[in-house]
């Protein structure tokens, strides 16, 4: 197909980028390979960037012995209790107690102290700068399984296309009925046809994503950067999201959870005292930060966090793209009906692990029988109507 | 062979052809619009077509090149820890308006209360609700609320009233006049105790209680026989033979809801369960209970006397008491009284009428067939009914007398609901000061000097007693959304009781109920334990059953058996199952639900049954005036009895809101005083043709099913030797049913729904319960006459005679009835999801027949394809739309919408979904849990709120469930199965206790007239 053909070459054009990246990305991430604990850490501390909630942890390792280090990240209110001078000193200074992390096995705490002490500020990374410098807006998810804004649809291209289309279907209409400079009338037909169709299907195409805000990146009240927070801090989606775990709603943050940091940071190493001073501000005068809502669906369609993540056990990025990399939230999905149908005929769903599916006899039976190797979402009627609409 | 039929037109066509007729229009016409609606629009030809399509073309292209609207995400400041938005919170409650009561369990979204459901932690109303108690959310956010306090009818604020109000308390008291605080029944404890305190700052204070619907004979009549001096509990479920008198108790008498549960205990054969109750009923109108009833007997209202003495007589000659001298029955009792005396202590007598002559027969007759202690017991009282009809009497006397010093009305409105309201009204007009404490600036409210307007009950602290011994707090669910206050709370505050009506409650449960209790040992913990599950039940001691005193017949005198001559037409004034007594009437679910058994909306009439309104010439729609002051159209009521009219309470608000004004006629002026009580029996009414007509609009005739065998019925004699009785073509059918086509793959649940109609009463609980939880629509009295009502659910109700050659005075006159809701029959081979050209009605995985609302372009195939038409169509945009000025246009009864069901546009079909956001929700929670889905625990809207458990609903895959057991009952029949459609819901044949099938009561009747 003719229109394919600049489709294709915006791809292949990629593909070199894409290798150059994906080795950048695959050492960045080896080089900083912070563990899932850190998250948490995260949330109240830095290495080497000053004070946050808690104390900035560069050269921890050197001031405390490992296992008072352990002791204390495990309950370090039960270490004030006791007594122990280094941290009821601590204690002192930062007033607010850090939560116990009980949980936490030795290994587990050896292993944030380890990487703690062998990290490196991040600037001096290429992953950091790369994408900005080479790949515009289409390069940095290319590497991964994530989808890009830009796989589906060059909004450029396709404009050139149609307009090419049209004036060589008029001309060749012209041409066929009164200026005749070609002789053999199968050409002016091909070339009609041949129009038409590309005219049609970009018609239909860009006509089912009327509505749909892929790209859409709106300008928030607040300077807010996920990058700074979700990709330099490390802050887990679900510290502020919390309740995509068990609600149909994600959940934007009130300023309450701003607040647990931000009542000590209030200077930013981006916008200064700015961006956080409005959230300061929201915080006195009471008023929630009226936020532009990026991902929007239309009414008719019900979908529930908490059966992707919770239930179905997809992760953030699958949908939402590398939000941690972003400073303007941007969609970067369509959230188009195909798209989603797509996914949920692609998508196996946690058949073995969940004992929910304990009464899909038929399947369990199949799977017994080797006819049957995975249970898709579709399988379980993921595509039925009646799963979104109602 | 039995022959059903909906209407008087549909019996008629059934008699003069054998085969039957088509009556009924057809649910749309084949146009598509009415012809108004044809001549009034704009009359388009092709050209015309051509150019609004090249408009709505281009408009979509400039509208869509246009920016998506910025839509705003605004979070909590802080979010409260219990809230999740996007999940709902449930809160267990109490509902009681002086009227009904019931626990219920309130759901609620974001802080908005959105659904009641029942509490099935309670023993009274266990997970059972009626119409009114679901739609009382909706009360809530009703705009004809009193917003703010009012003085002389002009805005204030609550320090002046309270300053003024209590300054004038004070004067009154000085002066030792007389301050009443005149309550509808009150049954929270701490309200009792409350008034008590405000006796205590005023001495001269005393409380009357007043209800619109009286049952103070029942009280009196118990303390001068029994020297009981409150109401008894009832337990039908003990009862193999019930004898009804005019007592509606499947709908309204006393405590429907608890009696519905307990009634259909006696009438269930599932689970091998081989017993049924015989129901008698005796009654002078058509009631939901009559409909019930095994074997009704409609009497004149002043036959029921007579009846009852001729069946006392008959079991007082047998155990040697004394008989009462009276007139010969117009009924053979017979057989009834032999059958009551085979069944000693199994057996239960109630009336409905406010007689104490009546009602101390009725404890007679209990008191000898040894009732007491079984059926019926003192031991647990009941207390949701203490008007006082004598108390009120005089109080009116001495506000007309000027020995009224303050009256503080609380949830009362005798200016609309007393028979004599101009006595009321110039009575109150003399007292010096008038506060009215209720909801609405009401026909009563108006009239006072200090209107402090009431909380609704969502948004108050408040606990119950409606049995002695049995517990039930109320919860605030929303902070209030008007400026208003709690009645309690304007009492402490004029008492000078210090603190808030929460801790005065708390209060009073920890000096008086926590000792109560041993599992817990502190009150805090014992309080948050009962707030959560809502009841507190520890029971009522235990006392001797009290003996009859038949001293009473002395005393009584010939009174006792004198019954009233029948003079001219005799009228029972009675409560319909939608608008209650009428403190409902501005609820415009409660005004669009179709009487179970006129199928009436939006209106009361005068009914009358066939033959006597021939006899009168009278037709359907003729305007009468009934004592020369009411007017109000006919309507003709099969089993009506002859020589009665009967008319609707609660109609003819005049200042109720924008829904129920002008709405019917209030028939509230025509009961009366009798022996010092108040009746809704009236002898010799006068009606009188006035020439002019009216017409009403039910849906009786709708939706069709053309006389086809759908439903199926038969006699316990007959279920006893063949469990398959009644149901014989269902299992020749069974085997014969073949296809081409693959068997449907269910691979996880198939969801079923089955319906018991031994259990079905017909109460409508279910049609209000979708409408709260699917966002459905009301439409007006216009639209539905054009046949157009939007309910997803609908009961069907038949009348049924032998059709051969028995003569129609008799067949409409007391015809059996039949209930049939019918709902989505979710067919796994439906006929409507083949024909819709866009495929948006395709078939689930889970065998559910979906609807997609945005992909349905409103051809209406899959409406006529519908052979059980259940789908509905959006003729107009019901949401914003002035035309349709009910609670889809303003924005405070918007907040009543489900936030998870869309809100269908104009120009789609909708349908019942099974509740799918309900399965929906239970499979992620159960997936979250890593479990499988419980038996029993998905239940759409309509199994909740049923209050006799008559539906089932679950997974017919999963082994043993209940469902699937149902659909293995031989009694189970799918709807018109014979089409192949495999239908995901069941009906469980219906089984009355009468002695032979096509052979109904109506033709034994005649003959008992006739004997």
């Amino acid at each position: 197909m003719n229109y394919n053909i600049p489709k294709m070459k915006h791809k292949l054009f990629i593909i070199p980028f894409s290798f150059v990246l994906a080795f950048f990305l695959f050492f960045t991430v080896k080089a900083q390979d912070a563990p899932p604990e850190w998250s948490v850490c995260g949330a109240c501390h830095t290495i080497g960037k000053g004070r946050l909630v808690g104390p900035d942890l560069k050269g921890v390792n050197d001031k405390y012995e490992e296992a008072w280090l352990i002791s204390f990240i495990r309950s370090s209110q039960t270490m004030v209790k006791s007594g122990d001078k280094d941290a009821v000193k601590i204690f002192d200074e930062y007033k607010i107690p850090m939560p116990d992390n009980a949980n936490l096995t030795d290994d587990q705490i050896k292993g944030i102290l380890s990487y703690i002490k062998n990290y490196k500020e991040p600037e001096a990374k290429p992953a950091e700068t790369t994408p900005a410098a080479t790949g515009g807006e289409s390069s940095t998810t290319t590497a991964t399984t994530v989808t890009s804004p830009q796989e589906t649809y060059g909004p450029g291209n396709t404009k050139a296309t149609f307009y090419i289309f049209l004036v060589l279907l008029f001309v060749s209409l012209i041409d066929l009925g009164f200026t005749r400079v070609l002789k053999a009338k199968f050409i002016h037909y091909i070339i009609i046809l041949t129009a038409l169709f590309v005219i049609g299907e970009i018609v239909y195409v860009e006509a089912a994503q009327l509505g749909r805000q892929q790209g859409y990146s709106p300008d928030q009240p607040v300077w807010f950067s996920h990058k700074v927070h979700a990709g330099q801090n490390k802050i887990d989606c679900l510290y502020c999201h919390n309740t995509a775990m068990e609600s149909k709603n994600a959940g934007i943050p009130g300023t309450d959870v701003c607040m647990n940091c931000h009542n000590v940071v209030k200077t930013g190493t981006q916008t200064g005292d700015v961006e956080i001073g409005k959230v300061l501000e929201s915080w006195e005068t009471k008023e929630p930060i009226q936020w532009v809502r990026v991902h929007n669906l239309p009414d008719h369609v019900y979908f529930n966090h908490a059966q992707h993540v919770n239930a179905g056990k997809r992760e953030c990025e699958e949908c939402h793209g590398y939000v941690e990399e972003m400073d303007k939230v941007a969609q970067v999905n369509d959230l188009g009906m195909g798209w989603c149908i797509d996914c949920h005929r692609r998508t196996n769903v946690q058949f073995e692990e969940n004992g929910y599916y304990d009464s899909f006899t038929k399947y369990h039976q199949e799977i017994k029988d080797g006819t049957r190797s995975i249970v898709t979402v579709e399988d379980i009627g993921g595509t039925d109507c009646s799963a979104c609409h109602y | 062979m039995k022959k059903y039929w909906k209407s008087t037109e549909e019996l008629l066509e059934l008699k003069n052809q054998d085969q039957v007729q088509k009556v009924s229009e057809p649910e749309f016409s084949f146009e598509g619009l009415t012809e108004d609606e044809v001549k009034s629009g704009v009359k388009a030809n092709r050209r015309d077509f051509l150019k609004i399509l090249g408009f709505s073309v281009g408009y979509a292209a400039v509208a869509s090149s246009c920016e998506v609207p910025v839509r705003k995400a605004i979070p909590y400041l802080s979010k409260p820890e219990e809230i999740i938005p996007g999940v709902a919170n449930h809160y267990a409650s109490t509902f009681y308006d002086g009227h009904d009561f019931a626990s219920v369990v309130i759901k609620v979204r974001e802080g908005r209360p959105i659904k009641v459901e029942g509490n099935e932690l309670s023993s009274i109303t266990p997970g059972g609700t009626s119409a009114r108690v679901q739609a009382s959310v909706l009360s809530l956010y009703d705009g004809a609320r009193q917003q703010y306090p009012l003085k002389g009818g002009n805005k204030t604020d609550w320090a002046t009233i309270d300053k003024e109000i209590m300054a004038n308390l004070d004067k009154v008291a000085e002066a030792n006049q007389k301050i009443v605080i005149l309550s509808a029944s009150v049954i929270s404890p701490s309200t009792k105790k409350l008034f008590k305190g405000f006796k205590t700052k005023y001495p001269t204070a005393e409380v009357v209680y007043y209800d619109a619907i009286s049952y103070s004979a029942m009280r009196e009549a118990n303390k001068l026989t029994f020297g009981q001096d409150n109401i008894a509990s009832y337990h039908f479920d003990n009862a193999n033979i019930i004898v009804s008198f005019n007592a509606d108790f499947l709908g309204n008498w006393l405590s429907p809801v608890e009696f519905a549960s307990q009634y259909a205990k006696t009438r269930d054969l599932t689970n091998g369960r081989k017993k049924l109750s015989t129901h008698y009923q005796f009654e002078s109108y058509m009631s939901v209970t009559g409909s019930n009833a095994d074997k009704r007997f409609p009497i004149k209202p002043s036959d029921e006397k007579v009846v009852l003495i001729n069946l006392y007589n008959y079991i007082a000659k047998k155990s040697g008491k004394p008989t009462i001298k009276v007139n010969r029955s117009p009924v053979k009792i017979d057989n009834l009284a032999k059958e009551l005396l085979n069944n000693p202590s199994k057996s239960l007598i109630i009336s409905g009428t406010n007689d104490v002559y009546i009602q101390s027969i009725v404890n007679a007759i209990n008191y000898l067939l040894s009732n007491l202690g079984s059926t019926l017991e003192f031991e647990r009282e009941l207390l949701t009914k203490q008007g006082n009809d004598r108390d009120f009497e005089a109080f009116v006397k001495e506000m007309n007398n000027g020995q009224v010093g303050a009256v503080l009305m609380y949830n009362v409105n005798p200016a609309y609901d007393y028979y004599n309201s101009a006595k009321f009204v110039s009575g109150l007009k003399k007292v010096g000061l008038t506060v009215a404490m209720s909801q609405k600036n009401d026909e009563t409210s108006s009239l006072a000097q200090y209107v402090c307007p009431d909380n609704h009950f969502l948004e108050s602290w408040d606990d119950a007693e409606p049995y002695t011994g049995f517990y039930s707090l109320t919860q605030p669910t929303i902070r209030p959304i008007f400026d208003t206050r709690q009645g309690q709370a304007s009492l402490m505050k004029w008492a000078g009781i210090e603190g808030d009506y929460h801790s005065y409650i708390q209060k009073f449960w920890e000096e008086n109920l926590y000792e109560k209790q041993t599992e817990f040992l502190s009150f805090n913990d014992f309080w948050n334990h009962t707030l959560q599950r809502g009841v507190f039940e520890p029971g009522s001691g235990t006392k001797e059953s009290p003996v009859y005193d038949f001293t009473f017949f002395d005393r009584a005198g010939n009174k006792l058996g004198k019954a009233e001559q029948s003079t001219g037409i005799e009228a029972l004034l009675y409560e319909t199952i939608a608008i209650g007594c009428g403190n409902f009437a501005n609820n415009p679910w409660l005004q669009e639900l179709p009487d179970p058994i006129s199928k009436t909306v939006w209106d009361n009439y005068v009914a009358i049954s066939p033959n006597f309104a021939e006899e009168l010439g009278l037709e359907q729609d003729d305007v009468v005036k009934v004592n020369g002051t009411l007017e109000l159209p006919v309507f003709i009521q099969p089993g009506q009895p002859a020589g009665t009219v009967s008319i609707a309470l609660g109609y003819g608000r005049s200042k109720a809101g924008k829904v129920a004004d002008g709405i019917g006629k209030n028939a509230y002026p025509l009961s009366q005083l009798k022996n010092n009580t108040r009746q809704y029996e009236i002898n010799g009414v006068t009606i009188e043709k006035t020439g002019d007509t009216y017409s009403l609009a039910t849906t009786q005739t709708h939706h069709s099913m053309e006389g086809r065998h759908i439903i199926k019925e038969t006699t316990f004699k007959e279920y006893k030797k063949d469990s398959k009785a009644g149901n014989e073509d269902h299992h020749e059918l069974k085997d014969k049913l073949t296809t081409m086509y693959p068997a449907p793959d269910h691979p996880g649940a198939s969801w079923g729904l089955s319906l018991d109609f031994n259990k079905c009463i017909g109460c409508n609980a279910c049609i209000i319960a979708c409408q709260a939880e699917n966002n459905v629509a009301v439409i007006g009295k216009e639209e539905v006459k054009n046949r157009r009502i939007m309910h997803w659910i609908r009961l069907d109700r038949y009348y049924s005679t032998d059709g051969n050659g028995v003569n129609k005075n008799v067949e409409s006159d007391n015809p059996e009835v039949f209930h049939q809701p019918v709902m989505c029959q979710h067919g796994d081979n439906a006929p409507c999801e083949n024909v819709c050209p866009v495929a948006a009605t395709p078939h689930s995985k889970e065998g559910l027949n979906t609807m997609a609302y945005n992909r349905c372009i409103g051809t209406r195939y899959c409406m006529n394809n519908c052979p059980y038409r259940v789908r509905r169509f959006n003729w107009y945009r019901y949401i914003d739309n002035d035309e349709f000025d009910y609670n889809f246009n303003d924005n405070i009864s918007k907040m009543v919408l489900n936030p998870d069901v869309v809100v269908r546009e104009r120009g789609v079909v909708e349908k019942c979904s099974f509740c799918v956001q309900r399965i929906q929700e239970t499979k992620l929670i159960a997936k979250n849990e890593g479990r499988e889905i419980r038996d029993g625990e998905v239940q759409p809207a309509c199994v909740q709120a049923c209050p006799t458990n008559a539906f089932v609903f679950g997974d017919k895959n999963l082994k043993g469930s209940k469902i699937s057991n149902h659909f293995e009952d031989d009694r189970s029949y799918g709807l018109l199965e014979e089409l192949h459609t495999l239908p995901s819901v069941v009906y469980l044949t219906k089984v009355r206790n009468t002695e032979e099938t096509g052979n109904n009561n109506s033709e034994r009747m005649r003959d008992e007239f006739a004997s």
